[in-house]
């Protein structure tokens, strides 16, 4: 798989349509994937989530109970999450902008808009592998940056904050 | 936003590419036949699931006919999304854009009692004839008048989609 050790993944597929958590399963096996944890609902998922650790979680937007959005927000933002940087991929048949704008505003790192296909499931865990996008903490958020172009490409005014209140860490 | 609440931009080690080590030398096409072989595979199971899908949604409908709530608006509401997600994956592409304007009506009037059953009706019936047919063909001309006229309908009530 392009080198890579897919075989050493574990993902945590979310979805309460067992159908579409099939398909998904279907798809990451093939790709080499071994370790694959599957959740039928947001609290199901963060048991597992605390339980595994995985490295990649592929979640559905639309859930009873806890919906996809909040489990985003609650593995970015919980002091009991055992890993605020795991790589999001939200599942959704929302394309709409303002749907698009929640969910990055939850911290979800790729988009995959259903239906589903073998390459662009592929193309979205390249995407978290090869392009990692650099993380904000602010007052209302934190996740990965929502600037999706280079910083050097904007040239307006600071909108997140002060341009010396910017404090960048390691 | 204030001086006292700074901005922390920072890149975290990236562990994900550690773990599976190696480069990417561009899309695996081994790979992604493979995946599609598996999904081929799945496609004799497309069928059964898209009739649970579908009479999930009848069922929904009927409990909205019969109770007209919050809850039943939002049963129905929710099948009609899983049909819209699933239905052009499970290759009934024509099923997921009836279920998109399905879902395009009920997600317009919040009020459950304000939502047109006749319009709601031919949706579902819809469904269930492209389905029954096993029309996957998206050019299908019946079909698409059909789809057609409900997005009009439904444009007339939730005005065009954005």
């Amino acid at each position: 798989m392009s080198g890579y050790r897919f075989d050493r993944l574990k993902v945590l597929v979310v979805d309460d349509n067992a159908h579409m958590r099939k398909l998904v399963v279907t798809i990451l096996q093939a790709f080499g994937t071994v370790q694959i944890y599957e959740a039928a609902d947001g609290e199901q998922a963060w048991l597992m989530m605390r339980d595994a650790n995985p490295d990649v979680i592929v979640l559905d937007w639309v859930m009873e109970g806890m919906s996809g959005l909040e489990f985003a927000r609650q593995v970015r933002t919980s002091p009991q999450t055992p890993n605020p940087f795991v790589p999001i991929i939200m599942l959704t048949g929302h394309t709409a902008i303002d749907h698009v704008r929640q969910a990055r505003d939850a911290g979800v790192n790729e988009f995959l808009a259903k239906p589903v296909s073998v390459k662009a499931l592929l193309t979205r865990l390249i995407a978290v592998i090869e392009h990692p996008r650099p993380y904000v903490r602010t007052k209302s958020y934190f996740g990965p940056c929502r600037r999706r172009r280079a910083h050097d490409e904007y040239r307006g005014p600071e909108r997140r904050a002060p341009a010396d209140a910017i404090a960048p860490v390691e | 936003m204030s001086k006292g609440h700074p901005i922390e931009l920072f890149m975290p080690p990236n562990m994900l590419k550690a773990k599976v080590g190696g480069s990417y030398s561009g899309i695996d096409t081994a790979a992604i036949m493979r995946a599609e072989s598996a999904m081929q595979t799945l496609k004799v199971e497309f069928g059964e699931w898209c009739v649970q899908d579908v009479n999930r949604l009848s069922e929904c409908r009927e409990r909205f006919a019969s109770n007209r709530n919050a809850g039943s608006r939002k049963d129905l509401l929710r099948a009609s999304l899983d049909i819209k997600g699933q239905a052009a994956t499970f290759e009934f592409p024509l099923v997921a854009r009836v279920a998109a304007s399905l879902c395009k009506l009920i997600q317009a009037i919040p009020e459950p009692e304000r939502i047109p059953l006749m319009l709601v009706d031919a949706h579902v019936t819809a469904i269930r004839i492209i389905f029954r047919d096993n029309i996957k063909d998206i050019s299908n001309p019946m079909a698409l008048e059909l789809l057609k006229e409900l997005e009009a309908r439904v444009t007339e009530i939730a005005g065009p989609s954005v």
